[in-house]
């Protein structure tokens, strides 16, 4: 067997060889050029130069200037977007001067699609691209979240930590879990672009259909974003240089009532209950016992709460803070004036990022080098992003027929996060947190809710602060190397081989607290730390050839592919002897209470075979296929493989006969297309049975010890062999128009994305155990909905000029299936609500819809009690549920969907005019028809949640016998079905809003200006992002994020804030 | 021809890796898990016997949090169901409990679903042992205590959910997902074969056992006895009962008896005495993030942490109800007339009192039970001082004015037999024991009232109230008692078989308060209705949530099964769980 093997490599060898030969004799000359605009004559800077029907070519330096190897009679194609790409054959110059003419049209862009470069009117997918000046026009941490609003068909929900990751959603959503779409960089496939600089990305492509997007089969059944970082250029060093510096305001915080009108709502809260003592008055720790409440003088002294000056307890003989000293004793004064929990656990916070590139190269070598560095302190008291990049990116000519190069990253991140939408981050504790309480006791040691009456969350600065050295540092490489060969006149052949090694490490402590209710009782410390690899190995051939009036272009290739394999370890331990930052270690803890745990990931392996053709006739009639064939490690033996095939077809009716002399029609195509992609994303172990061996779950401590278990093991999964690929049918149809003379453009899609044998882990009856479920094929999902960009652009007057680009994005999901006897699962596998889920995936719903009673109204008096059907604790100024099964009788049975997270509408209007070297750019985004559900009111609304926290400011409005037409229950100490214990439609808010993401004004020298200080380009600007937030939505912030199966849920949201920002980019 | 080298080496490189590739694919597609063990791993000896401590590890109710939902103590279903207790904290805080106090919580309540999904893992795990027992290669010797053991803890864990739901799928090991079988009807009375599985164990297991923890033939016994007392089969009880009281030892061979000190039923430091029959073990520190330790009480300690126990939350407060039980007449004898509620028999408290106002505690008459059971303002609280009254409280006038105190560690234990590893001090090593001698004295005592002799009767009463009775088991505050303790044994004979009944009941109750068994001893003497009806007319005239709440019987004999297990045992739309009647 080893020797047929080798027989074959041999001859292989000899085949190539043979071809190689043939084609190595062709002669080459080297020549220069300048790429000018035929409008203005300026330079164009960035063209493509490319010799046809290879790969070879070059990118113009800032003077459009070029040198070129080239065989002989070579023919170049040179391309720059705005312009109209342009062919000219060598012939005997060895000097070119070309001159572009603009097109205007993005029609004629370069795209860089899957695997392969088109020029836009030859795609017929539906495929969208973002300009590298509109992905960096919004700072942000992480290239996901600039991409909001920019792309038609594509939604990114996002909160405001910084390097927080977002939501991004292609198209709705394909399946329960992995909707997250693949990102492809210079080649090699990965799920994160958190490190990647967006100074470095040159191009951004969004393939959304399975025409574009099914050559990724494997995993494109979310879509694909291919992004491609920059290449060095030919010609003499460049040197560009952009930063930026600002400031972000964190805004307003919640509006809360003040201590005395707290104090007072609570007696409102007591009395309404009828919970008052003897005398007739409430009794609280803090406000008394009389007719009104009374604000104390101070809120605790040592074990005493609400006491007044003068009281012997105020002693500050017996203060202390220290654990070590004694018995805590602590003298806490109240704030009368009130404390501003959202103003302490934030600031203005600066940010700043510098980004330099180097780029050069002559025609053996090129390179790119990219320095970044991204600082952004949160709001929030120590919350931060820290990412420092380098880019290399470089390639080398050999004898004009071999290219090898290399695309690295190598990041690193500090960036430690609050737990985002979680009851118990400083958001949240900031309206918990009563205003009584101020930040600090009278000594200056932390303040809580030690004192009596005030609940249990804990003082959100202290948290933060003393979270202050907690770090979380993660360290990446990515890229690639590749080699290219062009083995004959059109035939290429490419390998490479890429991927990413990222570690991590973090440590910190949950600190010992002394100022709350409830107490942290020891200082822990963590340590974790872990590293993961994958690696991708390409290769392909791609062939390209015109035979007269037909034109195909072919490529195949073989692909393995190593995700997300690595290791990860983590400890605990207890109370060192100091909790200073350097003596912290595991190994100071005590001995006893150490935990350390360790897991990893062999990682899921998928071995592919992909080809694609693609034909264009007389350039009108268009014929795209592609097949791809998977295999992948995450399914059994008997199911492993999946094949991918799609077909797509454009017609460009402008180029018909008919349609040439309608000269306001520059180009019209239509473009339909039918596909199949997969997703694969279940859990590696999915197929096999398994027992674990946990020290939480399964460890016992058999022979009564009190401190020692035995190693127990427990059934820890059910396994299905026979799970296979979830497949998503999807059919595009589309239409790109350029009108009136190259000034309008517009692209729509509509699609029909049905996702068959949907990977679902129904829950199953307790009977089986409390396993791991088997994720299996049942469920199915469509998705429908129209994607639309308009472009607009133009010059009015003599030196004005505008550009408009207008995205709209729509979808409609629905689950059309989940398995057998299973309709619904509830979304209760992210965040926190202390009342039951609020949202459920059913058959025939969207998924993550809302989920609940509907309020239609506060009941009025007893009357309305009696003649409405029965409700349990109904009661005047309570809600009164809609009966919607009409049985007079309130009970589960009436729950109802209330509302739909999911937006009908999102949208991104970018504007930009300008006037001689000034432009003014506005960016809006709006999300219209979603809703989200104000969780934060739960606790702020109604007394009984948590009495003793801060209350909303809004229950001034609250239901009396007074004030019926009151939408806010009566303000009561009662807790009940009809009150705050179920989820219902009054916590619901419209999610809509219209934001200014970008409002900039820049200036650009004349280039002679620059000229004369050193400079090729000078820029200086200034922006406001978040300038304003119109929507009706009452928290901090409607962009509310979550997981797919749960999302739209406001647990305390970081909210984006409003950033000043003031920045240059030069070019040296 | 420099250049055609490197086209060569890299052309060759390119074919030999498409031919390596797809010469090895079958291998690269196949990962195996990490840390994760397979079918074969288990069906070992090692495997057995590592299932069954897993099987044993779920005694605690705890599966994948800290889920005080499913505690095995049933400090919801149990205690507060049975008038023990109030859910306490306040009142939103774990807000699906207030339906289940005022016995109007909907089968969707969560609270349900979570305790009968522990229950039932303990069942599965029980029969993932017998699984892998059938195929394994083990000694011979020690298959029928292996096989023995997993049954008794399927028997445990069945009777669990029996008296909590009645109507309950029996699951066997020949339930299986492969086998499609897993939707089990509950319309079968389960009975027959928890009592199969228990007598199994009894039949089997010896008396003494490798480890303490262990189920041996006593537990076993003890088991069955309740099974039987469950259906009134007060003839087969009480042979059994007989004979543990007789014979009965621990597994390591330790003879069982009552403690000489009451309170050393619910100290880590006395653990696994010779009155723990069967207990949940729990440890701490033992690198399991405290989930080994008493989690399912994680949340009923005092509430405001600086100076006081736990850390956490100020659940479970005790009822006014079951504090004037506690009241003694000058003979030191319950009232089993039920005046303890009335006027001057009910005990003082500091209700409404101000922690800064002066308090003193009850003078009157009482068991000295009362101060190892509920914690009470100006009575030491273990080692932690006098309760401070209002200031321990989350909020009196949800809970009242008590805490519970027989999950509470002692200061001095603190970090030591308390688990460090999380927020809360609250995590303990204290056993909860599932059944105590006294217990089962109390059982005996019970056959002898219905089919015995009425002497024999206050025999067994006596016995109990022996040991309360001795100043050992009393609260102590400095030299002196920290009350006016009387108690005393029943010194003269029942009058009647109907008195007995009541002494005995009420034996139960104060013997046995807060530790999770008095809503079904109600339930099966059949007395839930008047005296639960009872004590929410008491007690609402104090504790406004309880205003307007009604036991109705039989709906509420039995808890609901849960509508998520109702909907995920249907096929075609027909479900194999049939709810409980009136639900």
């Amino acid at each position: 067997m080893k020797k047929i093997y080798h027989n074959l490599v041999a001859g292989c060898c000899c085949l190539l060889i043979l071809f190689c030969c043939n084609s190595t004799f062709a002669q080459t000359k080297k020549i220069t050029g300048k790429v000018t605009s035929s409008e203005n004559s300026e330079p164009v800077l960035g063209a493509t130069v490319q010799v046809k029907g290879t790969s070879t070519g070059t990118v113009t330096d800032v003077n459009g200037a070029f040198s070129l190897s080239v065989p002989e009679n070579a023919t170049l194609v040179v391309s720059f977007v705005g312009f109209k790409p342009l062919e000219v054959t060598v012939g005997s110059s060895s000097s070119l001067d070309i001159k572009l003419e603009s097109s205007a049209s993005s029609l004629n862009e370069l795209v860089v699609t899957g695997y392969t470069t088109q020029q836009r009117k030859e795609i017929v997918g539906a495929v969208s691209t973002v300009k590298a000046k509109e992905l960096v026009a919004v700072p942000a941490g992480n290239a996901e979240q600039q991409l909001q609003g920019r792309v038609a068909g594509l939604t990114v929900l996002s909160s405001g930590q910084p390097g927080t990751t977002s939501l991004v959603r292609i198209r709705g959503f394909a399946s329960f879990a992995g909707n997250e779409p693949l990102y492809i960089v210079d080649g090699v496939p990965t799920f994160s672009i958190e490190n990647i600089n967006s100074f470095d990305i040159e191009t951004t492509t969004v393939l959304k259909d399975a025409g574009s997007a099914s050559i990724y089969g494997a995993r494109a059944s979310a879509g694909v974003i291919v992004i491609t970082t920059k290449r060095g250029n030919r010609g003499k060093l460049q040197v560009t240089y952009d930063g930026s510096y600002g400031w972000q305001n964190p805004g307003k915080g919640f509006k809360m009532l003040s201590p005395q009108e707290t104090a007072d709502y609570t007696w409102t809260a007591l009395r309404n209950a009828g919970k008052v003592q003897a005398n007739g008055n409430p009794i609280h720790a803090q406000y008394g016992n009389g007719v009104n409440a009374v604000l104390p003088d101070y809120i605790l002294a040592g074990s005493e709460s609400g006491v007044f000056e003068g009281n012997p307890a105020i002693d500050q003989n017996k203060y202390n803070v220290d654990f070590n000293k004694g018995p805590i004793y602590q003298i806490v004064r109240a704030n009368k004036a009130g404390t501003d929990w959202y103003k302490e656990i934030t600031r203005t916070a600066p940010i700043q990022q510098h980004s330099v590139g180097l780029s050069g190269g002559n025609d053996e070598s090129r390179f790119y080098v990219g320095f970044g560095y991204y600082n952004q302190e949160g709001v929030v008291l120590n919350t931060y992003l820290r990412r420092y990049t380098i880019r290399a990116n470089s390639e080398f000519t050999i004898h004009n027929r071999v290219r090898i190069g290399e695309n690295i990253q190598i990041a690193y991140r500090d960036n430690p996060q609050l737990t985002n939408l979680n009851e118990g981050n400083a958001i949240s504790l900031a309206y918990r947190m009563n205003p009584i309480i101020p930040v600090y006791d009278v000594n200056g040691g932390w303040a809580g809710t030690a004192a009596k009456g005030t609940n249990n969350p804990s003082n959100p600065v202290a948290n933060q602060t003393r979270a202050k050295y907690n770090k979380g540092h993660a360290f990446g490489i990515f890229g690639n190397v590749y080699a290219e060969v062009d083995l004959f006149k059109d035939l290429t052949f490419r390998s490479s081989f890429g991927g990413g090694l990222f570690s991590f490490y973090a440590n910190g402590i949950n600190s010992k607290t002394y100022e709350n209710s409830e107490n942290i009782g020891n200082d822990q410390l963590y340590e974790a730390g872990g590293y993961g690899h994958s690696w991708t190995w390409t290769n392909t051939a791609r062939y390209q050839h015109t035979f007269g009036i037909h034109d195909i272009k072919g490529l195949i290739g073989i692909e393995a592919i190593r995700d997300g394999a690595g290791r990860s370890i983590n400890g605990t331990g207890l109370n060192p002897f100091t909790n200073s930052v350097n003596y912290r270690t595991l190994t100071t803890t005590q001995s006893s209470g150490r935990t350390v745990d360790s897991d990893g990931s062999p990682g899921n392996d998928i071995f592919s075979i992909f080809g694609k053709i693609d034909y264009t006739l007389m350039d009108k009639y268009l014929l795209s296929f592609v097949l791809r064939r998977d295999g992948s490690s995450n399914f059994g033996i008997n199911n492993r493989y999946g094949t991918f095939p799609a077909i797509s077809g454009g017609w460009r009716i402008s180029q018909e006969d008919f349609l040439k002399n309608v000269s306001w029609i520059n180009e019209l195509k239509l473009r339909g297309g039918w596909g199949k992609m997969g997703n694969q994303r279940i859990d590696l172990n999915n197929q096999y049975n398994l027992y674990a061996a946990s020290a939480r779950f399964s460890a016992y401590a058999i022979d009564g010890s009190s401190t020692a278990t035995f190693e127990g093991i427990n059934k820890s999964r059910i396994g299905n062999p026979d799970g296979q690929w979830e497949t998503n049918l999807t059919t595009n149809i589309g239409l790109d128009a350029t009108l009136f003379n190259n000034s309008l453009d517009i692209i729509f899609d509509w699609y029909h994305k049905r996702t068959n044998d949907l990977l679902y882990g129904p829950e199953l009856p307790a009977t089986v155990g409390q396993v791991i479920y088997p994720t299996i094929n049942v469920a199915s999902m469509l998705n429908t909905g129209v994607d639309l960009q308009i472009i607009k652009r133009g010059n009015f007057g003599k030196n004005w000029r505008y550009e408009a680009n207008l995205t709209l994005t729509t979808y409609k999901n629905e689950i059309t299936k989940l398995a057998e006897g299973v309709d619904y699962f509830d979304g209760n596998s992210f965040g926190s609500s202390r009342i039951g889920t609020f949202t459920r995936n059913e058959v025939g719903h969207p998924i993550s819809a809302f989920y609940g009673y509907r309020v239609i109204g506060l009941f009025q008096d007893e009357n309305d009690v009696k003649n409405s059907p029965t409700q349990d604790g109904a009661g005047p100024g309570r809600f009164k549920y809609e009966d919607a099964n009409g049985d007079k009788k309130i009970t589960p049975d009436d729950r109802v969907f209330f509302g739909d997270p999911n937006p009908r509408l999102t949208s991104g209007l970018d504007l930009t005019i300008g006037y001689k070297g000034f432009d003014f750019n506005i960016f809006l985004y709006t999300v219209q028809g979603a809703k989200v559900i104000n969780y934060t009111r739960w606790f702020t609304d109604f007394y009984p949640s948590f009495p003793g926290q801060a209350i909303n400011a809004d229950v001034k409005n609250s239901w009396t016998p007074q004030n019926t037409g009151a939408k806010i229950p009566i303000f009561e100490d009662v807790s009940n079905f009809s009150t705050n214990t179920q989820p219902n439609s009054y916590y619901m808010e419209s999610g809509s809003y219209i934001r200014a993401r970008n409002v900039q004004l820049s200036y650009t020298l004349p280039a002679f200006t620059s000229k004369t200080i050193g400079m090729e380009k000078l820029k200086v600007y200034v922006q406001t992002t978040n300038l304003f937030t119109i929507t009706k939505y009452k928290g901090l912030d409607p962009g509310v994020s979550g997981v797919d199966t749960n999302f739209g849920v406001d647990y305390g949201n970081y909210p984006l804030t409003r950033q000043i920002i003031l920045g240059v980019n030069a070019i040296f | 021809m420099k250049s055609n080298k490197a086209i060569i080496a890299l052309i060759s490189m390119a074919v030999v890796s498409v031919v390596v590739l797809y010469a090895c694919k079958k291998s690269f597609l196949t990962r195996d898990p990490i840390g994760q063990l397979g079918d074969d791993d288990v069906a070992t000896q090692k495997g057995v016997e590592e299932l069954l401590i897993g099987a044993y590890a779920i005694l605690d109710g705890n599966y994948n949090d800290f889920n005080w939902q499913s505690s095995t103590t049933n400090w919801v279903y149990g205690s507060i169901g049975g008038g023990d207790a109030h859910k306490g904290s306040d009142a939103g805080d774990q807000a699906d409990v207030n339906p289940i106090e005022r016995y109007e919580s909907l089968p969707t309540n969560d609270y349900y679903n979570i305790k009968w999904k522990a229950t039932y893992d303990g069942v599965a795990r029980a029969n993932n042992v017998l699984k892998a027992l059938a195929k394994a290669d083990v000694n011979e010797e020690d298959r029928p205590s292996l096989r023995a053991q997993a049954r008794f803890l399927r028997g445990f864990y069945h009777l669990e959910a029996k008296k909590i739901w009645d109507k309950i799928p029996y699951v066997d090991e020949s339930i299986d997902y492969v086998a499609n079988n897993y939707k089990v009807a509950n319309t079968e009375d389960a009975w027959p074969k928890i009592e199969a599985d228990l007598k199994a164990a009894y039949d089997t297991l010896p008396a003494l056992m490798s480890q303490v923890g262990r189920a041996n033939k006593w537990a076993a016994a003890a088991f069955l006895a309740k099974a039987y007392m469950f259906q009134k089969k007060y003839a087969q009880a009480k042979p059994i009962l007989e004979a543990i009281i007789a014979s009965g030892t621990n597994p390591k061979g330790l003879k069982y008896g009552l403690e000489t000190r009451y309170q050393d039923n619910y100290n880590a430091e006395t653990k696994n005495g010779k009155e723990s029959v069967f207990a949940v073990q729990a440890s701490v520190n033992d690198g399991g993030g405290g989930a080994n330790s008493n989690p399912g009480s994680i949340l009923n300690f005092p509430h405001n942490s600086v100076g006081a126990p736990g850390g956490c939350c100020g659940f479970f407060q005790p009822t006014q109800e079951l504090v004037n039980s506690f009241r003694t007449t000058a003979a030191g004898l319950p009232l089993l007339d039920g005046t303890y509620n009335q006027g001057a028999n009910q005990v003082k408290s500091d209700f409404g009192v101000a922690a800064t106002a002066p308090f003193t505690p009850d003078a009157g008459r009482l068991d000295p039970r009362l101060d190892w059971t509920v914690g009470r303002r100006g009575i030491p609280y273990l080692d932690w001082g006098l309760h401070p009254g209002i200031s321990w409280i989350r909020d009196q006038s949800n809970g009242g004015p008590y805490s519970p105190k027989k999950n509470v560690y002692y200061k001095s234990q603190e970090k030591v037999l308390t688990d460090g590893s999380s927020w809360t001090n609250g995590l303990t090593a204290i056993n909860y024991i599932l059944v105590r001698y006294a217990d089962v004295l109390l059982w005996a005592a019970e056959c002898e009232v219905e089919i015995g002799s009425l002497e024999k009767t206050r025999e067994y009463v006596n016995l109990v109230r022996a040991r309360a009775k001795n100043q050992a088991s009393w609260v102590m505050n400095g030299a002196n008692p920290a009350a006016n303790y009387v108690i005393d044994t029943y010194n003269t004979a029942f009058p009647d078989q109907a008195t007995a009944r009541k002494a005995v009941h009420m034996e139960r109750k104060l013997e046995l308060g807060m530790e999770g068994h008095r809503f079904f001893d109600l339930v099966r003497w059949g007395e839930a209705s008047s005296t639960l009806n009872a004590y929410i007319a008491y007690e609402s005239t104090i504790m406004g949530l309880l205003r307007g709440a009604k036991f109705t019987a039989p709906k509420n004999n039995y808890y609901p099964i849960p509508q998520r297990q109702i909907d995920l045992s249907a096929t075609n739309g027909v479900s194999a769980l049939e709810q409980n009647p009136d639900y």
